[in-house]
């Protein structure tokens, strides 16, 4: 039993870094009907351009202001150059395109920075406290809270101001939502450089456990195509409670069936994946979409 | 719609024709390079029938490669299977698995199935490992390359070019049997608009299941072949990367065009490598920035920029990509099913 709760908050806590990217999988995928493969490794890039500035001096939280200032400034970018003006192109052009960027940045990592692993400063102290048998590292309580707090906030900005409104009426309504004086690409620029800041925390969050490295993000952005598929690609919370079952079901999974074992801990996004979509394609808390004929 | 006329037939030969005095041209390991660009010119022609002419999307022809070159690998070494029956096993089984995957993908919509067909393909070496009584793991296998028969002046390298080039060909032969007449009207006709196919009769779920199947049948000779290419198989020739250079291949060339498939497939195996004699880690940042230029400008791929080139200088169109545009308006889809022979 301690083990199993054990392994619990263990997945709780990578299930966070999960549901963080699924977060920017999501909202980009809603304000764009896109599904940006490439998140992960601009997220990765980001965190380097943070662990340069802290080699530089930088106080760490200083360096990933700063960091999330360009991830969001990289992204509204991306958005603008890359994918608006294939905007209306069938999907497997986007596809390519996000392939393409996938591996662009993944180089430009491995060329600035080059392929070995780099200690991440941790961002939360090394306390551990111990409940019933089962230790809580402050590590993991940090990267839960943290992403409570981001999720609130993101979600007190959808609800309750303009801006959240706007952005909400851009993706849900492309074509009318000029006739109300919505700037419908702006508003999808902020959506892509807000999603970015998304990735850029999921990285954030793996990079101290995982180490930093060009393909960091490699197996990450597959657990969190899992926990989007699983949450439903329209619903932000959804991706949150995907990505912590997700993280539960990986931790769980490894420890206890045999079959699957350390080496195929891939395998369990797959089966998720797989159960969602034949049980509930739009996923737990997708809202299947009608069809106009 | 028009019968494919001489002129296709008599360009393709002298395609053929050119591409057999490879050998005797390039250097040797040039000769290496275009066997491994024909067995991706395979596996994309596959992924053009199920994207091209189906229109699903799919990240998993990298997993069909893997298995094909897998099948051979083992059927060649462990059990002395000469060269041509492990090669149709790797057919025969990535068609009935590929059959095995296209009935859920039935239920699948583009997007999800390109999701579920990405994980698959980053399950690959995941597995490779997990058996690796069978695979192996990560030390792989090495095969012998076939030897040429005593009568043939070839080098060994030349002499798998030739069995590349061959299996090529045959592949462009059964691939313009599918695209044209009926079985193409067909495929077009499902992909357009399958409500109405089903009403002329079309049964929209066999042929989807049938396309997967063919599509990976393509596939896993394609990596039968990359195997005796490459004369080794383990799972590092099988990462996800894959996946992504043959969907990457089968866009630039352009999605419906055979010729599109060889000219995707030189572009991902040459680009990468000729820009890594600039720089290893620039070679990356030039084959991801071209992929994103590419979409920028020739949506539809080289082989509808070609086209498009040369309708526009009042030439015959290269390809048939004049008379299958990826993705037609509705208004002009709904048609093809009464149009008169």
């Amino acid at each position: 039993m301690t083990l199993i709760l054990q392994q619990l908050v263990e997945g709780l806590a990578s299930g966070t870094i999960y549901a963080a990217l699924a977060v920017a999988l999501v909202m980009i995928h809603r304000a764009t009907r896109i599904v940006n493969f490439a998140q992960g490794e601009m997220a990765t890039f980001c965190v380097y351009l943070a662990w340069q500035m802290t080699v530089w001096g930088l106080p760490l939280y200083v360096a990933l202001a700063i960091a999330a200032v360009l991830s969001f400034i990289l992204g509204a970018a991306v958005f603008r150059l890359a994918i608006r003006p294939i905007l209306s192109a069938p999907p497997e052009a986007i596809v390519v395109s996000c392939i393409g960027l996938f591996i662009g940045f993944q180089a430009m990592s491995l060329w600035l920075w080059g392929s070995d692993n780099l200690q991440f400063p941790r961002l939360f102290s090394n306390t551990i406290w111990t409940i019933a048998d089962v230790r809580i590292s402050a590590n993991t309580a940090g990267m839960l809270v943290t992403l409570a707090l981001l999720a609130g906030l993101l979600a007190a900005m959808f609800r309750f101001t303009r801006i959240g409104l706007a952005m909400r009426a851009a993706a849900a309504e492309r074509e009318k939502s000029p006739y109300v004086g919505i700037e419908v690409e702006t508003m999808l620029t902020l959506g892509w450089g807000l999603a970015a800041v998304f990735g850029f925390i999921a990285a954030v969050l793996a990079a101290p456990s995982l180490f930093l490295s060009p393909t960091m993000m490699l197996s990450v952005i597959i657990y969190a195509l899992a926990a989007a598929t699983l949450g439903g690609w329209d619903s932000p919370a959804g991706a949150i409670v995907g990505g912590l079952v997700v993280g539960v079901a990986e931790t769980l999974g490894t420890t206890l069936v045999k079959a699957i074992g350390a080496e195929l801990r891939l395998a369990i996004p797959f089966l998720l994946i797989t159960l969602i979509l034949f049980v509930r394609p739009q996923g737990l808390f997708g809202r299947s979409g009608t069809t106009r004929v | 719609m028009r019968r494919p006329t001489l002129r296709p037939a008599l360009l393709g030969l002298a395609a053929f024709a050119a591409l057999a005095c490879v050998p005797a041209v390039l250097p040797g390991f040039m000769v290496f390079q275009a066997s491994i660009a024909l067995t991706y010119a395979i596996a994309i022609l596959g992924l053009n029938l199920l994207m091209g002419f189906n229109g699903q999307v799919s990240l998993a022809q990298g997993v069909f490669f893997a298995i094909g070159g897998y099948v051979v690998a083992i059927l060649m070494v462990d059990y002395a299977v000469p060269v041509w029956l492990a090669l149709a096993a790797a057919v025969a089984g990535n068609a009935i698995l590929g059959a095995l995957v296209g009935i859920p993908a039935l239920r699948l919509q583009g997007l999800q199935l390109a999701i579920l067909t990405l994980v698959l393909a980053a399950l690959v070496p995941p597995l490779v490992m997990r058996f690796d009584k069978i695979t192996k793991g990560t030390s792989g296998i090495s095969i012998d390359k076939p030897e040429p028969p005593a009568w043939l002046p070839l080098d060994q390298d030349s002499f798998v070019y030739f069995l590349c080039l061959a299996g090529a060909g045959l592949c462009v032969l059964v691939m313009s049997q599918l695209i044209h007449g009926e079985t193409g009207r067909m495929l077009r006709a499902v992909r357009d608009n399958p409500v109405i196919a089903e009403s002329f009769g079309v049964h929209v779920a066999r042929t989807r299941i049938a396309t997967f199947a063919t599509s990976a049948a393509f596939g896993g000779f394609a990596g039968g072949l990359f195997a005796l290419v490459n004369a080794f198989v383990s799972p590092d020739s099988f990462q996800l990367f894959k996946s992504f250079e043959f969907l990457a291949g089968a866009i630039i060339g352009g999605i419906t065009s055979m010729t599109g498939a060889f000219i995707g497939a030189v572009i991902v195996v040459f680009l990468p490598e000729w820009s890594s004699h600039i720089s290893l880690a620039m070679a990356g940042l030039i084959y991801g920035g071209t992929l994103v230029v590419m979409m920028l400008v020739a949506r539809e791929g080289v082989a509808g920029l070609i086209g498009k080139t040369l309708s526009r200088a009042g030439a015959a169109s290269l390809s048939m990509a004049s008379q299958t545009k990826p993705h037609p308006k509705p208004e002009t889809r709904t048609m093809v099913l009464a149009e008169k022979e």
